[in-house]
């Protein structure tokens, strides 16, 4: 199977467990490139959102809170920056605050924007992985590079008792 | 607690803060008592509060412990208290709870559950960008939230009416006035650390 089509195994995967609820832009309305990978997730899963990227990341903190398992869709790296006050001021930095009270769990996913066959530019298409692990010392960052890695990848995000980053390359999508 | 009774505990931390024993900064609360009182006359045990940096008050009416609450505040940790048990939150980032108390609301609402969201916030958070993106999305999906604005005119000690050019109306949001009987941070006196 190619890179989609195993992204779109591991979304309705992520769907079938109870305690999972997705939330993003263009998730119930067509709009990039991830709508289609969520076909096999049920739309009373999905929570449209508006352009509020940091808005999005503190609900999917607070989701967490009352034992949700989100998944935080954000279609490219550059949308995700304007996510970092949720993302690095709290998200990180929860569990060390609450001396391990409270600990939210949260999967982001997120895109390193396609250049082929069109390049989008340079508010598009940027890989900022290494500056968020930087950033974020407590929340696993995982880039999934081939489609035989994906399953396992999410897998391991549904099973681990931790916030994850998981970074698509939209290159890869065929 | 009543009032004498929610002073006397920040005068108690204003003293064990004199003595050195606090190694982290404090922001006490004061001059706005009775009227949490009257706010949390409406709050119940299962609800949430969402608090900030000076959040003494909050976590005392929410009824947490105050020797509990004492022993976080010596410990370092008042800057942002937080427990579990009471359903009490907190973060140092001005308007940092709001959308994460939005997304507890969220929870409450999908589930059917009768808990309500209380989530206090300064006049300077009330006029940021991130409350009215949450204020608006709680109202328009009629979320189980309240935001409460603590408004003392100052953020730090910056006048939030004079950085700003003047104050937003807000007329979906619960707002009382009042003024710091402490300083913004710690007690306006030099302390030895030893």
């Amino acid at each position: 199977m190619g890179y989609k089509e195993e992204i779109t195994k591991a979304m309705t995967m992520l769907g079938k467990d109870e305690r999972t609820i997705f939330l993003g832009q263009s998730i119930l309305y067509p709009g990039h490139v991830m709508y289609g990978t969520l076909s096999g997730v049920p739309d009373s899963k999905k929570i449209e959102m508006p352009v509020a990227e940091d808005m999005q990341m503190g609900i999917s903190i607070g989701l967490a809170l009352k034992g949700y398992i989100p998944i935080s869709i954000y279609p490219r790296m550059d949308f995700l920056i304007l996510a970092m006050n949720q993302l690095v001021n709290h998200l990180d930095k929860i569990e060390e605050m609450s001396e391990g009270q409270f600990k939210p769990k949260v999967i982001i996913r997120t895109m390193v924007g396609s250049k082929e066959p069109m390049n989008p530019g340079v508010q598009h298409c940027q890989d900022h992985t290494l500056g968020i692990r930087e950033l974020v010392p407590n929340i696993h960052v995982i880039k999934i590079l081939y489609p035989v890695d994906v399953m396992p990848v999410y897998e391991a995000v549904l099973e681990i008792d931790k916030s994850m980053v998981v970074i698509e390359m939209g290159d890869l999508y065929d | 607690m009543d009032g004498k009774e929610l002073i006397k505990f920040e005068e108690e931390i204003k003293e064990v803060f004199l003595q050195g024993k606090i190694k982290a900064p404090i922001h006490l609360s004061g001059g706005n008592g009775d009227a949490l009182i009257e706010i949390f006359s409406c709050v119940h045990p299962e609800d949430w509060v969402f608090s900030t940096h000076r959040s003494h008050f909050h976590a005392l009416l929410k009824g947490i412990p105050p020797e509990w609450l004492k022993e976080q505040i010596i410990k370092g940790n008042s800057i942002h208290i937080m427990n579990s048990e009471y359903k009490f939150f907190t973060s140092a980032i001005v308007g940092g709870t709001c959308p994460i108390a939005l997304g507890v609301a969220i929870a409450i609402h999908r589930s059917g559950g009768k808990e309500h969201v209380w989530c206090f916030i300064g006049d300077m958070a009330s006029e940021s960008g991130i409350f009215h993106e949450c204020q608006k999305y709680a109202r328009n999906f009629q979320l189980p939230i309240s935001y409460v604005v603590e408004d003392n005119g100052l953020s730090t000690n910056t006048p939030t009416e004079k950085a700003w050019g003047g104050r937003e109306q807000l007329p979906y949001t619960p707002k009382y006035q009042y003024e710091r009987t402490f300083p913004h941070i710690n007690v306006g006196e030099w302390v030895e650390f030893k």
